[in-house]
């Protein structure tokens, strides 16, 4: 077992795996790390017999209090900075973990044990008070939010303490404390609260949850990765998790908190930049990227810190992945030997394949190309057509047959009519959160934002090309692929794997197929929904909605042995997982 | 309110939507709804096909012009005009929350979010239910100024407890009344009612 701290704590050093169900799958996390040898911040937990025993009784057990004085105590020594300290002060984080991670469980808490005194102390040690003054606003900021459950104006970076205090009363009728421990109960009666909160009730009760599990509180001390020249922050992928290539990839930052990267303020660089700064570290964390793609037998998304010269892993979970990625790591990881055939499989969308089976302009189209306008890229694909401003006419012409790009300075609700029915939507003003922006994605149609006020109405009327994915407007209509999977090695080999593995059998459209039912040939056949009924009694279908994931689940329901397609894979693909999903 | 004001000011928010849409926007009858919506089209401040209505160039015109008169009392109601901004802040959180919701950010490049990542939604969606839940005291104090907009609570509900219980395609899909559907009506009610312009 990991050190018992007593009744309700353990200290995760690494010496035993304790259970899931009694520490938490975050702190389970932390725990394995250590177990395998890994840096990570050190951290202490309160297991959930403590959250039960509050629940039943209603008041925190009388001796946890001194028992997380013990755990602080020892994270101190661990980390050899002091809580509340006037030099080298002790910052932790604070986070609920239940066996099932489950939504409505509280938010985590980062920066805890910062006030007055340990700013000025944070300022000096990392001889940059506006980064302590940061870190500052934003714990207050969290801890309004998550502890005190308070809707807050942004706090301005500029304000004083005092003003921050004061907005958060205002909100709430509080303050947040300025004795660290305070704080820390404080956020601890907060985690064994969002056990019982209505969402994570309401899920618990869907999924047939026990009410009496209770929540975990994992406490780990914050590391900060811009005290010094030998510290700094990044991420490294085990793999590229663009292309799929299988070089790590990664950013670095020297002399930064991982925050500094999400909010713009340094630029990150290449992973080359700590291989010249720290090699030494580099290697330590390749190493340590290699030891979890083999234990977890997925490629990786790891955030590090580096603190005075030493390595901390800060999270590690699947990578998310681009399709072409997706794809390559699938059969990548079969050659190695690391997964099986039904496991890469499973790894891998319907989704992600048809995107990357969707038409795009070809690899030379661009090269003679004219940029008309250019943007941010919003939703991916390509979209051929004239540019027309006013959306009433758009659809007026949409709807005689016509290809038209939607064009408009801004767009709002006003105008969702005419993006339904447009091949393409480019907009002058707005960003990638604009009304044009999310209604595209919404609605999959390629678009380009942020064209630049009074660059769009000149193209009225002429022919253009939209490319979704690069942010690009082009001058007339460039040539489109549609690409094959019969043309490419690996989907073919995906291919060959899935036919073993799928519930039917699935057929290229240029087969000799007698007796097939064609979905396009009847009324509602593109409406998914209605296939279920369409569908009964038939054995052999294609077009229509058939090749959606829905589409794919109604016809098992149906019964269709035989699936005509264009394109097998990702109907294998959904059609597999419906059945895996029952 | 006089139910014509009302029945226009509903297809104005719905846009293109039959009587039964408007009816469950401004709380009046379908019925009653669907005789104003008639009337409407013989005065030629609507238009109709196949069951659908929209408001033509002069009823869009008529009914901003009435928007003043209309909403006279919600507009001095110093009350709901805080609330308002009170919204306005958790708008552009959620602005961001339904970006994050259709896109994945990998390895610094946007891509579309397939939904394949049970993971990445789950961490989503708990954020959409946390948001909803501080947004639940802001929209009763709306309420409070315009009892009608109670409606759209049913609706946010419905669309959370879908989306949560695994149907995505609640999140923002914009053909049906999912979260961001919902959201984005009410955002264009409150507009129209204050006499706001909307911000990108």
């Amino acid at each position: 077992m990991a050190i018992e701290l007593g009744e309700w704590t353990l200290a995760l050093n690494g010496a035993s795996l304790p259970e899931k169900s009694l520490i938490g799958g975050k702190a389970w996390s932390i725990a394995r790390l250590r177990a395998l040898d890994l840096p990570v911040p050190p951290a202490f937990v309160i297991t959930v017999k403590a959250c039960n025993a509050y629940l039943r009784d209603g008041v925190i057990p009388a001796t946890l209090d001194a028992e997380i004085r013990v755990g602080m105590a020892w994270l101190e020594a661990q980390a050899a900075r002091q809580f509340g300290g006037a030099a080298k002060p002790l910052l932790v984080s604070v986070r609920s973990g239940a066996m099932i991670s489950m939504p409505g469980m509280m938010d985590t808490v980062l920066n805890l044990g910062i006030n007055a005194a340990t700013e000025a102390a944070l300022a000096t040690e990392a001889a940059d008070p506006e980064f302590a003054r940061d870190t500052h606003r934003r714990f207050l900021d969290l801890y309004a939010r998550i502890v005190l459950r308070a809707t807050l104006p942004e706090l301005a970076a500029t304000a004083a303490i005092e003003d921050w205090q004061r907005a958060i009363f205002e909100s709430t009728d509080q303050r947040v404390p300025e004795d660290p421990y305070v704080q820390l109960l404080g956020a601890i009666h907060a985690v064994f609260e969002s056990w019982n909160s209505r969402r994570a009730r309401r899920y618990r009760e869907h999924h047939g949850i026990a009410h009496d599990l209770g929540t975990a509180v994992t406490v780990q001390a914050m590391v900060f990765g811009n005290l010094d020249d030998r510290s700094g922050t990044g991420v490294l992928f085990s793999r590229n998790p663009l292309t799929g290539d299988p070089a790590p990839y990664g950013e670095y930052l020297a002399r930064a908190q991982g925050e500094d990267v999400v909010s713009g303020r340094f630029t990150p660089q290449p992973l080359a930049a700590l291989v010249t700064a720290m090699p030494e570290i580099y290697t330590e964390l390749l190493a340590a990227a290699a030891t979890l793609e083999r234990e977890n037998r997925d490629v990786q998304d790891i955030e590090f810190t580096i603190q005075h010269g030493r390595l901390y892993l800060l999270q590690t979970r699947a990578a998310k992945r681009a399709p072409a990625a997706a794809v390559r790591f699938a059969c990548d990881m079969v050659h190695e030997g690391r997964i099986d055939q039904a496991t890469a499989l499973s790894r891998l969308s319907a989704e992600q394949v048809r995107v990357l089976l969707s038409p795009r302009l070809a690899a030379d189209a661009t090269v003679h190309a004219t940029t008309v306008a250019q943007g941010e890229a919003a939703c991916h694909g390509v979209g051929v057509g004239v540019v027309i401003m006013n959306t009433d006419e758009a659809e007026r012409r949409a709807q005689a047959g016509e290809a038209v790009v939607l064009a408009r300075e801004t767009t709002s609700p006003d105008d969702v009519h005419g993006m339904i029915l447009a091949r393409a939507v480019i907009t002058e003003q707005g960003g990638a959160t604009s009304h044009a922006a999310v209604v595209s994605r919404a609605l999959g149609v390629p678009c380009v934002v942020g064209c630049g006020v009074g660059n769009l109405a000149a193209l009225t009327g002429t022919m253009v090309t939209v490319d979704g994915a690069s942010g690009q407007v082009y001058a007339g209509s460039l040539p489109v692929l549609a690409p094959n999977e019969r043309d490419d090695p690996a989907l073919c080999e995906l291919l060959s794997w899935a036919a073993r593995v799928c519930p039917i059998t699935v057929l290229d459209e240029t087969a000799p197929v007698a007796e097939v039912y064609d979905l396009d040939a009847v009324k509602g056949g593109e409406d998914a929904t209605q296939l279920a009924t369409l569908l009964a009694g038939r054995k052999i279908a294609k077009g229509g909605a058939i090749t959606s994931d829905e589409g794919v689940r109604a016809a098992l329901q149906a019964g269709v042995t035989t699936i005509v397609a264009r394109h097998r894979l990702p109907v294998m693909l959904a059609a597999i997982a419906a059945a895996r999903d029952g | 309110m006089n139910e014509m004001h009302l029945a226009l000011h509903g297809l104005a928010i719905k846009k293109h939507a039959g009587p039964a849409a408007v009816a469950a926007t401004v709380g009046l009858s379908e019925t009653r709804v669907a005789e104003l919506l008639r009337q409407a089209v013989t005065t030629g401040r609507a238009s109709e096909a196949q069951g659908a209505y929209l408001l033509s160039p002069a009823g869009r015109l008529i009914i901003e012009s009435l928007y003043s008169t209309m909403f006279d009392r919600e507009r001095q109601d110093d009350a709901l005009v805080a609330a308002y901004d009170k919204f306005e802040r958790i708008n552009t959180e959620l602005k961001q929350l339904i970006t994050d919701w259709q896109t994945l950010d990998v390895g610094g490049q946007k891509v579309r979010n397939d939904h394949s990542n049970k993971d990445y939604d789950a961490r989503v969606l708990d954020r959409l239910g946390n948001l909803h839940e501080r947004f639940t005291p802001v929209l009763a104090q709306l309420c409070r100024g315009v009892p009608r907009l109670d409606l759209y609570r049913k609706k946010l509900d419905h669309a959370l407890d879908r989306a949560e219980a695994g149907q995505v395609q609640w999140v923002s899909d914009a053909k049906i009344d999912s979260f961001h559907t919902v959201w984005f009506e009410m955002h264009e009610d409150l507009l129209r009612i204050l006499g706001r312009q909307r911000e990108e």
